[in-house]
Order: C-alpha cells, then structure tokens, then sequence
C-alpha cells in the first residue's frame, strides 16, 4: 500500500559562506523500474517512448540524441514477420490519432540478429515489446529475447487483443495472470505489462498481473476505436482501429491512480502525454515513470525536452526528485484506498 | 499532427517559398489567420522528388483536378528547361476544371470529365493513349484508382510501341533491366500524403511495393510506376 510522500520541503541547506559559487545538486530523476532487483533497470530521466511510436529506434536516432531518453519501447514485435494492415493505416480524430498499423514488424529473429546488437551500444535501455496471439507464443518470443541490447519486455495485453477472438485479455483478471506467468517463466528479463485502457476492473488485473510476476505495469495506450469513410459509406482502417492521443489522457489518469493503488511496484502512465502538466498530474497520479507515444508522431524531441522541463519544474518547488512527487494526490478514483 | 504540405513554387530572387495546402486539410482553417511575420516549423524537404531525365524533350502531366496543383511547379520547369509540355485532367464535369487561363500558353491542355461537359466524356486515362508515343516520361498524381488504372495501361507501353531493347538477355526481364538502367521510369506517380510522423518511424503510410511495403514519406511520395505493387483499387 503506497503511503503519501511527505509534503515537499525547501532546500534547508543554509547558504554556504565561502564566495564561490556553489552549485544546487542537479534534480535527480533517476527511476528505478524494478526496485526488487535493484540495478535491474534503471532509467536517467522518467519519460519513455512508448511502443509503436518510435519504431526500432534507428530513424529516430537519426533526428534526435537518443541517448538522452528514459527508454524506449519498441514497435510490437511477433513469432513472424508480419506485413501490416492496407493503407490506409490512419485517420485523424478529433483529440487523437485513429492508426490500424496491423502490427507491421520483421519478426523476432529478424530484431534480434539485426537490432539488438546496434540497441547494445546505446546508453538508453530498448524493452522489446512482445505480441502474440497465444500464451505459447508469448513465452517463445520472451525466451528468445534474453539477448545483449535488450534490457526489458513489455507484455502488450491489447495487442494480444487485437490478434484474438472471445474475451479481451484486458477484461479478464485470470486470462491476463497466466499469460503474464507464462511470460514469466520464459524469462527473467524485468517485464513490465501494460494494462489496456479497456479493462473496466483495473486494479484487480493489476493485482493479478503483478502476483503472477510483472516487475512493472504500464497503464495507457490505446482504444478500439473505428471511423467511417463519409464519402464511400464504409468503414475506414478496416473497421478495426485504435484511438490514442490526447482523448487518452483522462483515461490514463484515472487508470495509473487505480493500479496505483492496488500494487506496490513501479506505474507506469501512458495516454495522450502532450505537455509537461500531463507528465506532473500522472506523476502525481501514482506513475514513476511516463511515456509519450503518439506526441511522437508530430514531434520525437518531445521527451528530451519534457525532462528537462521535469528537472526545472523540481527544482522551482525545491524538490531534489520528481520520485517526491510521485502519487502525492490520493483518491483520485473517488474510492477509498485501501 | 503536422500537416502535409508540398511545395508550390520558389522565387529565389525574393526568398520565398509557396506551400500548397489542401482545401480539405483540417489545418487550412488555422493556417489561413497567419499573418507576415508569424513563425511556423517547418519539418523537410522529406522524401524523394519526381525526376525529370535530361533527355526528356516531351512531357506528359496527367491528373485529376483537386492535384494539377501538385504538378505545376514541375510543369513550369520543365517548360523553362526548354522541354514541350502536355497536361490531361481528369474532372467531374467543367466546372471543376482548372481553368486554362491560369497555365502556361505554351501547356497544351487536354481535359476530360465524366459528364461530358467539356473535353473528352470519361476518365482521363481514356486520353493516355493518344500521348504515350510522343512523352518521353509521364508524371501522374490523382486518387489510387486513377493512379492504378494508369500504371496498368503504362506497363502495356513497350510492347504497344514495339519498342526493342539492346540488352544480354531477351525477353521481358532485358526490358526490365533495361528500363531500370536507362534512367527515371516513363511513369512516376505521386501518391497522396496521409497523417504520420513524415519521417519513415511510425510506418502508418506504408502502401504495398513489389516486395516489401514502402513508405510513403520517406521511400516516396514519388514512385516509378513499377516500384508499387498495385491489386484491386481499395
């Protein structure tokens, strides 16, 4: 059970009395992920590149110091090479991205001899995010992955979704567990699971995630969603879409304070992070570390320049971690915690 | 998002670029209040450009209305490089047209409208034919059908024209070689731009090529005809 961070103090430290300049010691947003392994994965800064949206990496590191991230987090990757969806693969909608990839990737063994050698000369950690329509599979792909360069596995319970006929992983509390064990007993990579925002009973798929072995959780991403070509009368994106972006953000806020309150490992927040305020309410919400994802799309310096904002903004209220701020606002879900 | 924007024209003596946005972009709203002065970020030149063969003495334009926009800047180029110019639109009916006061004299423009009320009565692919012998390359841009319906009828060119090419093999694969080395292919088309990241991460304008699928931004939005692998119009 998270207790509340002590109220936020200033810096007592009284002025030093030698005249050279002191320096204040930098604003330490360092983010330990997996707090039971201590080193196991430790993030320089709490804002990540949420999966899909900075692909493998490599365009991206052409436009901006990656080295400079918290992590990213790779496109879905499968068993098989899969070649995606027809276009057109997105839409706009009106706070958000509609986007029917398919899941587009050159397969596990693919990114494993390929990627992840070129992932192992970067200082940022790369967590290779798994999609599967099985369990089976999952685990196949979670004990392939143990490799130099990849430094986590997110397990996307909506991917597993989308590939899936019957009852969404998300919904089902128990489904979700085993396919976290099985993933778990593939590896012993840290793993973070990401909850979708469908779930409706959030924190009691987070306790059973999270028993059953995940290190972390991540709590956003998109929803189904679908659009309608007006101009032929049919579906667009092949009736199958997902929605992300800003309209997310609430959702988010609300998910990472349920999960929050359930679990006692990291939170991770996902969902229409556009501005710095967005990064502060899911801190505050319960979240340790943010990613951005589809603010990527329009702009991948985002996360550079958002914890550099992180870091001025403690540093204005005296804070020496945005780790103090985490989950101060209690009760957001408008339920007691337990 | 970022909105897609092409490049209209570009006065060098003045330092100034003129954008071509899209009627229907849900930006234009936004981006008509500017005013001089204001400050817009600007993220490019992306992708690969149409390119014209210095050999290319005769050039054929083919588009639908809503992108002749698209195509004239390389039009007028090709005009002040001294090649002859020949532009087939394809519209609704002539009030769609764009009107031939606006080009060049020297433009020989030939329209087409599906009501017949002025030109030619169908679709614009229906004039290609007339033009196949005399353009030494084409450029195209329009909805995926119309695009798709002309790289059918160009793949057919060679063999209409009787054309033989000098290579170590015969058949269609000399012709295949062949055409790859002698140059930018007789068909490039410009494909439409969709929303993205602009800069090949997030794979969401990826269309199908002949082997893999390629992206529209970064491997586009200029493709020989060949390039794409085209199947039943969506």
């Amino acid at each position: 059970m998270r207790s509340p961070a002590p109220a936020v103090e200033p810096d007592p430290a009284p002025p030093p009395e030698d005249d050279a300049a002191v320096e204040r010691a930098p604003v330490d947003l360092s983010v330990d992920l997996v707090p039971s392994r201590p080193g196991a994965l430790v993030l320089n800064n709490p804002l990540m590149a949420a999966a899909g949206c900075l692909g493998y990496g490599f365009e991206a590191a052409e436009q901006i110091d990656i080295d400079r991230l918290g992590a990213i987090v790779t496109r879905g990757t499968t068993l098989s090479p899969r070649s995606g969806s027809p276009p057109p693969r997105m839409a706009e909608a009106p706070a958000g991205l509609l986007h029917a990839i398919g899941l587009q990737n050159p397969g596990i063994d693919s990114v494993l001899d390929r990627f992840a050698p070129r992932w192992a000369t970067w200082q940022v950690p790369v967590v290779l995010s798994l999609c599967a329509v099985s369990a089976d599979d999952l685990a196949a792909l979670a004990a392939r992955a143990d490799v130099p360069g990849v430094a986590a596995l997110e397990l996307d319970l909506a991917s597993v979704d989308l590939t899936r006929d019957g009852r969404p992983l998300s919904l089902d509390a128990g489904a979700a567990a085993r396919t976290t064990e099985a993933v778990r007993s593939a590896s012993d990579l840290p793993l973070m699971v990401k909850l979708s925002p469908a779930a409706t009973d959030v924190r009691a798929v987070a306790r059973t995630v999270v028993d059953a072995g995940a290190d972390a959780l991540t709590c956003g991403g998109g929803l189904p969603a679908a659009a309608i070509d007006r101009v032929r009368s049919r579906a667009l994106l092949g009736g199958r879409a997902t929605l992300s972006g800003p309209a997310l953000r609430p959702v988010a806020l609300r998910m990472v304070a349920e999960a929050a309150a359930a679990v006692k490992v990291p939170v991770i927040g996902c969902g229409g992070v556009v501005t710095i305020d967005d990064v502060i309410d899911l801190v505050v919400a319960g979240a340790s570390a943010v990613q951005v994802g589809t603010a990527l799309l329009a702009d991948p310096e985002l996360p550079l320049r958002l914890a550099d904002q992180l870091a001025d903004h403690c540093e204005g209220i005296g804070a020496g971690s945005h780790r103090d701020l985490v989950g101060t606002v209690t009760d957001i879900s408008g339920r007691r915690r337990r | 998002m970022r909105r897609p924007v092409t490049i209209h024209g570009i006065e060098r003596a003045r330092a100034e670029i003129t954008l071509h946005v899209a009627a229907g972009d849900p930006a234009a709203p936004w981006l008509s209040t500017l005013h001089v002065g204001d400050r817009v970020a600007l993220l490019g030149p992306l992708g690969k450009p149409i390119r014209l063969d210095r050999r290319s003495h005769h050039v054929l334009f083919v588009a639908d209305a809503a992108s002749v926009a698209l195509l004239l800047p390389l039009a007028d180029e090709a005009l002040a490089t001294g090649r002859q110019v020949t532009l087939l639109v394809g519209a609704r009916s002539g009030t769609d047209v764009y009107p031939s006061s606006l080009l060049p004299d020297e433009v020989e423009y030939v329209v087409a409208t599906d009501d017949g009320s002025l030109g030619h009565s169908g679709s614009v692919v229906d004039l290609v034919i007339d033009y196949e012998a005399w353009a030494d390359q084409a450029v195209a841009a329009g909805p995926a059908w119309m695009l798709d319906r002309l790289v059918g009828f160009a793949a057919g060119r060679d063999r209409r024209l009787g054309v033989a090419r000098l290579g170590r093999r015969t058949g269609r694969r000399a012709t295949a070689a062949a055409t790859r080395s002698a140059g930018p292919a007789w068909l490039q088309v410009f494909l439409p731009q969709t929303v993205g990241c602009a800069l090949g991460i997030c794979l969401g304008c990826v269309v199908p090529g002949i082997r893999d699928g390629v992206r529209v931004c970064r491997d586009g939005p200029v493709f020989a005809a060949e390039e794409l692998a085209w199947d039943e119009p969506s």
